[in-house]
């Protein structure tokens, strides 16, 4: 007999664990402060939280609106992480895949020292579009949202609306292979609760197959299109783990790179660079998206990024922390493909 | 005249520039009207707020010639003359235009290019029946049904709009719509019903007497690092807020053709290069001081400048923050700061 767990079981199975994983932390002395989710004030959301007490454990929660990834606190690492004597805190991290995945890639990037870090290893069921949800409701107020067996229950006022879990979670989750953390053997110690060791993963490209069947100028219709209503509030950009320049390229004004203002040629621009500099480092969390207050959905740029670094270097971004990534890496071998024209 | 919104479109869309609450991509905004069945009645409110009609999110202020080295001609705007009409504003919104005013007309430095549009710009407004759960109006001086800064005012009475004219502008425009038919006294009496119904459903009510108060001696207060802790810095907040007035000045020089524009863009307290000053210090070099900024802008400099709050309660923040760094959160944060106080001292 197959029992069909609901995704509410699911999710209380998953913020159980997650939370006694990390009240033995704290009680162990093993972090200073953990990063994880707690619910948001409004539906459709959730709120990072920064807890250094066992007691404060019950506030972490595990849901399907836990969209953003983390491991942006720790590139550039936020004051809050930092004691003025002791320097970096050591710092657990509640870590569904993608945030695995960040945090071994920026790594690999010299940005984090894995040693101050636990990862909180939990097995992410998928998040929610909440963009979409939000655009087929439509001009009704959201004031309650959960799962419910294999179902996503909307409610407002006068009215109940439930979507398919399954259809209406993040095109990129529904292809996720890398549900926890990747950890390999040397970073055993590193990842605490639910991960998997994987060192290379058959990624699975399907979301792209609509977007690769149109021709050349259908493809610049469409992210024109999309990309319309930007209003450049880099909202993307600030919620991305891989965006950690000091400087952006769009903010320098010694010289001035790019202009700043909405015309659809200088949007694109942004835009497009942006996804040039996350070309094999982006982790496929999908964060852009769901925090993008106009709710473009910018994954698809990146994606067909990722699946060209994987298709022409054999390189997943997250996946391995010795494998140099192929912006970084110079290669005898290499028969530089990437050279040719691209379609 | 609920099904006659067409009608004041076909009378009205030749002489003004019609602005009115549309779909676009999934989202509510207002924009210029082409085809009145477009015009969307049944709303909450707009993601963007309609400041972006008088102050756009990038707008050109003059265009301009050279010989290749100085300037040698301006090309002044020519549309500022044009008229428009507004349809569709809340009340909280309408309040905004006041409140932007009060910016971009301060002291000797009126903006020409605001304030005309301001003037050619026919306000009507239509009273909020569901105010939102993060709406907050009744606690900055607002009212769902305020009608105080709109030229006309309608009561949406689901089958029809009951019409005031409130302005001498309001009023004229009102004589040309011959289709107009008197009121009922039984619709008035439902309009009343509708606004007192609209009051008592407010779920957000933000204790915001003598904010600024409370606010400013906290200047140094460890709660900001609070505040800011999980703030991304994007300028979600800043941009959709009906009331922000930064903007940037930029210009684009076009050398191969001798000409250029000057552009201004919306900007942000939030961003990095905000005060950022030449010689490379930044007086609000974190996140702790962006975030308090906006907070104290709002709350403490606003009032002192323009004797009124600078919020107008529309929840817009709110609801898009990205990271869920609720406003109301914040307020009750520094309410409690001063609660604690005066416990301690009783004590």
């Amino acid at each position: 007999m197959v029992i069909i767990m609901g995704i509410e079981t699911e999710n209380s199975e998953i913020e159980n664990s997650m939370r006694e994983t990390a009240r033995s932390l704290l009680k162990e002395k093993k972090v200073d402060v953990i990063i994880g989710y707690t619910n948001g004030t409004v539906p459709l959301s959730s709120a990072p939280i920064m807890i250094t007490k066992e007691e404060e454990v019950e506030k972490l929660i595990w849901n399907n609106l836990c969209y953003v990834n983390l491991a942006k606190y720790l590139v550039p690492r936020i004051p809050q992480l930092i004691d003025p004597e002791k320097g970096d805190l050591k710092v657990g991290i509640v870590s569904k895949g993608c945030v695995g995945r960040a945090l071994i890639h920026l790594s690999v990037e010299n940005q984090i020292n894995l040693e101050n870090i636990k990862m909180i290893g939990i097995p992410c069921n998928g998040i929610i579009n909440r963009k979409r949800i939000e655009k087929e409701v439509g001009e009704k107020e959201i004031l309650e949202v959960f799962a419910f067996g294999n179902d996503i229950v909307v409610k407002g006022k006068d009215f109940e609306q439930k979507f398919s879990f399954e259809e209406y979670i993040n095109e990129l989750c529904k292809v996720c292979k890398v549900k926890s953390p990747p950890v390999l053997e040397e970073l055993a110690e590193i990842c605490i609760g639910e991960c998997q060791e994987i060192s290379s993963i058959g990624d699975n490209f399907e979301d792209l197959v609509e977007f690769e069947s149109k021709t050349t100028e259908e493809k610049w219709d469409y992210i024109k299109d999309t990309l319309e209503t930007c209003t450049r509030c880099y909202a993307c950009r600030e919620a991305c783990p891989m965006c950690y320049c000091n400087l952006c390229f769009v903010d320098q004004n010694k010289p001035i790179w790019f202009e700043k203002t909405t015309e659809i040629s200088e949007i694109i621009a942004f835009h497009l660079v942006r996804a040039m500099h996350l070309a094999g480092r982006c982790v496929a969390c999908g964060a852009c998206s769901s925090v993008c207050p106009m709710g473009i959905d910018l994954n698809l740029i990146t994606r067909k990024l990722e699946k060209i670094v994987k298709e022409r270097f054999n390189f997943t971004s997250g996946i391995d922390s010795k494998k140099m990534p192929p912006m970084m890496d110079f290669s005898m071998d290499d028969a530089e493909e990437f050279m040719l024209e691209e379609d | 005249m609920k099904n006659e919104i067409g009608k004041l479109y076909i009378e009205l869309g030749e002489e003004f520039n019609f602005y009115a609450p549309i779909k676009e991509k999934g989202n509510l905004i207002f924009k210029r009207v082409l085809n009145p069945d477009d015009i969307v009645l049944d709303y909450l409110n707009s993601k963007v707020p309609p400041k972006e009609i008088l102050f756009p999110k990038m707008e050109v202020l003059f265009e301009y010639k050279t010989d290749g080295k100085d300037v040698t001609e301006i090309i002044e705007r020519t549309d500022l003359d044009e008229k428009n009409i507004i349809f569709g504003i809340r009340p909280c919104d309408a309040h905004s235009f006041v409140l932007l005013e009060n910016f971009f007309a301060f002291g000797d430095y009126q903006d020409e290019i605001f304030l005309k549009k301001r003037a050619n710009t026919i306000v009507i407004g239509i009273g909020c029946n569901t105010p939102k759960s993060t709406c907050f109006c009744t606690s900055v001086e607002g009212h769902p049904f305020m009608k105080d800064d709109m030229d006309i005012f309608l009561v949406d009475l689901s089958e029809k709009y009951l019409v005031e004219g409130v302005s001498e502008k309001g009023k004229e425009l009102m004589k040309r719509l011959k289709w107009l038919t008197d009121a009922k006294k039984q619709d008035i009496q439902k309009a009343e019903e509708l606004s007192k119904q609209a009051e008592e459903s407010f779920e957000t009510k933000l204790d915001l007497k003598d904010i600024d108060k409370k606010l400013d001696p906290n200047f140094e207060h460890p709660i900001w690092a609070e505040i800011s802790d999980i703030c991304i810095g994007c300028g979600t907040c800043s941009f959709l807020c009906p009331t922000c007035t930064c903007f940037d000045v930029i210009d684009e020089n076009d050398q191969y053709n001798n000409k250029g524009r000057r552009i201004r863009i919306w900007d942000t307290c939030q961003f990095c290069l905000y005060t950022l000053h030449t010689s490379g210090h930044n007086p609000r070099d974190s996140c702790i001081e962006r975030c308090r900024n906006r907070i104290l802008h709002k709350f403490c400099y606003y009032p002192e400048n323009y004797n009124t709050l600078g919020c107008v309660g529309c929840g817009r923040c709110i609801q898009l923050c990205p990271v869920n760094n609720d406003l109301r959160a914040i307020i009750e944060k520094f309410n409690n700061i001063k609660k604690e106080k005066e416990e301690k001292i009783s004590a």
